[in-house]
């Protein structure tokens, strides 16, 4: 019978191309306690929900390398996670190294296109050499397949984008971390331009897969990942949860979830988490668990610009993105590391419809050789032109302190929909031992100091902000997580459904 | 055992030294108080590990990013 050789021809590909690189690679992956490819499916996605796009894809370039070259290293298709279509591009490492070339890459485009048109999250999980040698060699190579698809790396956030690298993650794996939403890595993965050994061959330059790509580089001093993880188990959790705070796509509102129980105990210890001193510091870390519904709080970057939170959470079982100032670090001075963590976070909220609610302790931004050095003004001048492009709903509780510009990039003035404060506020253009030697003459230490100190102590504290409406509300610091829902639920997007205006959607993903 | 550097990130001085070689630190705690801004700021290690070294004394004045401990974890 001719058609049951068709399909056993059939069934015969479809096991071949399942086998990506081979049983043998698998289990060696395996054996050192590396997921594969499919095994990274199985535990992002709702069970049985995965249906592949391309399984029968292989390299165009080198048509006779097809027996080798199975899905073309990259497999992609439609899931579902938590009920909510995403589309995925799984990179697998056993074939070429998950290298791109012309067939992967009209799969991955086709996975971004659909996802983007039809408005579901895109996932790419990396983990590749970069480009595929000898393929994209030579004027030929390059024409045929670098830069024919102009949307390929374009950002003008219609739905969520979420990265994760796992193992060496050059080239497209990196260019993918970068420009996603969301980029998680895996501690030990690389994410760089180029690996070491290139580096070494171009440059003379010794260097660690660690030291040039590793998860401390991005976490503390690049900035461009989120989160890092011990586990791969707990990359793809990552993805889980970060993605279940936010809408599939940009013309809707978040999703809401049930309040946990619990949420709000604290409110009552809240205020106590404040030292006794001015001159003392706390984490504001504390303060934001006690406010959010219990254990929602998922920050992104914590150790990047740590002057700064900037945490997704729930409250009353909404998504809000969180920016608050954390004294624990540098006091509460914001420096351009903190301000680009701040401006990354606002346009990712607004871009998809979350609202932000921002708490304010801050002395003021950084000031010094290095914050200038850093390119400060320029960082605060985008943090502040970010918070005039809001269009979702931010409101602001002052703390503690807010100070001079500072002030206003964190919501004073018509900065914010709606200010509260705290009776422990104090604002004001400057923090007050300064502000005693420029318009009294004294500095700390000098005769007539404390004198003079006290005079500014006076104007500093909350009633002249709420005399003038400059506050719309001081407030009991335990009714702090009830006020927030109630003014969340008062300034929301009737009108839209809850969709903002996302006039920042083309900003840049990294800068 | 990787070896990790604790930096302040702030410029100010020392005001006081809250751990010693030897000692077993975990994420989050405080080794080395800075007097800057007015205000209290403590250097905090972000991994755990065993103090090496503390490099700085009291009164010692710190820059921005200088290292001020060594610890293995």
């Amino acid at each position: 019978m001719a058609s049951e050789a068709l399909l056993a021809e059939y069934e015969a590909r479809r096991a071949k191309a399942l086998a990506g690189g081979g049983a043998d690679k698998y289990a060696r992956r395996s054996a050192k306690g590396i997921l594969n490819a499919r095994e990274r499916i199985a535990k992002l996605v709702d069970t049985e929900s995965f249906i592949e796009s391309g399984l029968f894809g292989t390299s165009a370039v080198e048509p006779h390398l097809a027996d080798e070259t199975q899905t073309d290293g990259k497999i992609a298709g439609y899931a579902k996670i938590g009920g909510r279509d995403v589309a995925i591009v799984v990179n697998d490492f056993t074939v070429k190294g998950a290298s791109t070339s012309y067939t992967n890459g009209r799969k991955v485009g086709h996975m971004k296109r659909t996802a983007t048109e039809r408005g579901m999250p895109l996932i790419a999980l990396g983990e590749s050499t970069g480009a595929r040698l000898p393929d994209a060699m030579g004027g030929y190579g390059m024409g045929m397949l670098l830069g024919n698809d102009n949307t390929q790396f374009r950002r003008t956030r219609e739905t969520p984008m979420v990265a994760a690298a796992f193992g060496p993650s050059f080239g497209s794996s990196t260019w993918m971390m970068c420009i996603s939403d969301f980029a998680v890595m895996h501690k030990g993965a690389t994410v760089a331009v180029s690996s070491p050994g290139l580096v070494s061959m171009a440059l003379g330059e010794k260097v660690s897969a660690d030291d040039l790509g590793g998860w401390r580089l991005h976490s503390d001093i690049t900035g461009l990942v989120d989160q890092a993880v011990d586990t791969e188990e707990e990359v793809l959790e990552a993805i889980k949860k970060y993605l279940s705070y936010m809408p599939s796509h940009h013309n809707e509102a978040p999703p809401d979830a049930p309040i946990p129980a619990g949420s709000g105990a604290d409110m009552d210890k809240v205020f106590g988490l404040l030292p006794e001193k001015r001159t003392q510091v706390y984490d504001m870390k504390r303060i934001i668990r006690c406010v959010v519904d219990k254990d929602t709080m998922f920050e992104l970057k914590p150790r990047f610009g740590k002057s700064a939170v900037t945490t997704l959470a729930r409250l009353g079982g909404k998504t809000v993105g969180i920016v608050a100032n954390n004294p624990l670090h540098r006091g509460g001075a914001l420096d351009a590391d903190a301000c680009r963590k701040i401006v990354d976070f606002l346009v990712m909220c607004d871009s998809f419809n979350v609202p932000i609610v921002l708490l304010v302790d801050t002395p003021g931004f950084q000031i010094g050789t290095e914050a200038e050095k850093a390119g400060a003004p320029g960082r605060i001048m985008n943090f502040m032109n970010a918070m005039t492009l809001l269009t979702v709903p931010h409101l602001s509780v002052i703390i503690r302190k807010s100070y001079g510009r500072a002030y206003v990039c964190m919501g004073g003035g018509r900065h914010s929909d709606d200010i509260a404060a705290w009776p422990s506020a104090e604002i004001s253009f400057m923090s007050p031992e300064f502000a005693t030697k420029i318009v009294h003459g004294v500095g700390y230490g000098e005769p007539g100091y404390e004198d003079a100190l006290k005079k500014i102590e006076k104007g500093i504290d909350v009633w002249g902000l709420a005399s003038v409406y400059a506050a719309q509300a001081v407030i009991h610091p335990k009714d702090t997580r009830d006020y927030l829902i109630r003014m969340l639920d008062v300034y929301k997007l009737r009108i839209t459904k809850g969709v903002g205006q996302h006039l920042m959607r083309t900003w840049p993903t990294s800068y | 055992m990787a070896r990790i550097e604790v930096k302040s990130e702030i410029t100010g001085t020392v005001w006081q030294v809250k751990s010693k070689a030897g000692d077993t630190v975990e994420s989050g705690d405080t080794l080395i108080v800075i007097e800057s801004m007015k205000m209290e700021i403590p250097v905090i290690t972000e991994d755990g590990g065993v103090v090496k070294e503390i490099l700085v004394k009291e009164k010692d004045p710190v820059a921005e990013g200088q290292v001020v401990a060594v610890l293995e974890g």
